[in-house]
């Protein structure tokens, strides 16, 4: 991945973190249904460029927890986490799509 | 210091690995040509380790490290794949209920073959591995196909590989757009960064080679294929490449592939390729 991209993904991690509390105290299960199904819509396009994350697994288990036990605050900020790492995997594949070539041993 | 790169939090270790590749334009992608990038790719090794005997690259992290090899002497005077390899021969020569049985689904009766595996099957249009080949015997003759990590296939597979000690890898590209296409796609996958780390494969077995990473030395890429199966201490057990590449996909935090996916034979296949020259030693012992 690009430094550029990175201090981008980095950026959207932050802002989706800082964001994440002050909306979560208003989080309604709706809320935290639309958060989740975006996050795996994210990770399902990871998936198809062959480059999903750990981490990012680990979050949408995290919030499909939340929801089910009611948190749908934590249920929010969590998706969202999970959501950020899906698009840095996607940007990291997309980059090294044309990036791999730079590392041949040639 | 690498080790402590790669316990440093995980953007970081990206943006360290990344600053230079991000100055440099992505070059062109030429024409597969796995004849001249195997030239290149082992030339690199024999410049970089010139101390390396061309038998000792099938040795692994044994081969760049004196002080692990006197260990691994050590243990080899009692090596702990003998079980395996007695389970695996008795399983060899069983009779299926059908009176077949594996020798009858491999050239020279399955002895001295697996530096030829992984093949390009012309007909299916896919890469088989040793593994594939395997299972597809079991399941052509009744029996029940056998999981890829470890287990029965692994002790067959170890079996199989010490029959084949000292034979040179002498992996085929045939000239078929469809094999070339598999062999750059195990070639892109060994080369791309991936997971929340965003490390390629050839980040620490290339460029790392030799180096220690916790309580590991990197093995180089160039014969890495060579040992398999391996007893590893840490897995307890005798596990076959397939295993081992989900494990180095976990640790830079991405989501493994199924074993025998079409991305880890192709991965296999591109890297068995590379070793063309370089002596089966397998089966292998690791801590
Ligand atoms: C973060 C560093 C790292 C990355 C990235 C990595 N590995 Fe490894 N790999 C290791 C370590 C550590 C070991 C255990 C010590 C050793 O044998 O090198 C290992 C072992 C292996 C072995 C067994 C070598 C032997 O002789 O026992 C193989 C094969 C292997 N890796 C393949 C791969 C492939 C293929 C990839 C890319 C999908 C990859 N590795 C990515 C660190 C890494």
């Amino acid at each position: 991945m690009s430094s550029a991209a990175v201090r981008r993904g980095t950026l959207a991690l932050t802002v989706a973190m800082m964001l994440a509390p002050a909306m979560a105290a208003a989080a309604t299960k709706t809320d935290a249904e639309a958060a989740i199904a975006a996050a795996r819509k994210a990770e399902a396009a990871a998936g198809v460029l062959q480059n999903q994350w750990l981490p990012t697994e680990a979050a949408l288990k995290m919030a499909a927890k939340a929801l089910a036990a009611g948190k749908y605050d934590a249920a929010v900020a969590t998706a969202k986490r999970a959501h950020a790492l899906a698009e840095l995997s996607i940007q990291q594949a997309r980059e090294q799509d044309k990036l791999w070539h730079n590392e041949v041993v040639r | 210091m690498f080790h402590s790169r790669l316990r440093a939090a995980a953007l970081l270790a990206g943006m360290l690995g990344a600053m230079v590749l991000a100055q440099a334009p992505a070059r062109a992608a030429p024409a597969p040509n796995p004849e001249a990038d195997r030239l290149a790719f082992q030339a690199y090794f024999r410049k970089n380790y010139p101390a390396v005997k061309n038998s000792d690259w099938g040795n692994g992290p044994y081969a760049l490290n004196a002080g692990m090899r006197k260990q691994w002497e050590a243990i080899m005077q009692f090596p702990p794949y003998e079980f395996a390899l007695a389970a695996g021969e008795k399983e060899f020569n069983r009779k299926f209920a059908n009176g077949r049985s594996y020798a009858d689904c491999f050239p020279n009766k399955g002895i001295g073959i697996r530096q030829n595996y992984p093949y390009f099957d012309t007909k299916t249009g896919e890469v088989v591995t040793l593994g594939i080949a395997i299972n597809r015997c079991r399941v052509a003759n009744g029996e029940k196909p056998l999981g890829y990590k470890k287990g029965l296939l692994a002790a067959i597979e170890t079996y199989m590989a010490h029959t084949s000690r000292g034979k040179p890898f002498d992996i085929k590209v045939p000239n078929d757009p469809r094999a070339l296409a598999a062999y750059e796609a195990g070639k892109k996958f060994f080369y791309s960064r991936r997971g929340q780390l965003n490390f390629s494969c050839a980040s620490c077995h290339v460029q790392k080679a030799g180096h220690r990473l916790r309580g590991d030395i990197l093995a180089p890429a160039l014969g890495i294929m060579a040992a398999f199966p391996i007893y590893r201490s840490k897995w307890g057990e005798m596990g076959t490449i397939q295993w081992r590449f989900v494990g180095c996909n976990k640790q830079v935090r991405s989501v493994p592939f199924k074993p025998q996916s079409k991305i880890y034979r192709d991965l296999e296949y591109f890297l068995s390729y590379m070793s063309n020259g370089v002596p089966i030693t397998g089966p292998g012992a690791r801590p």
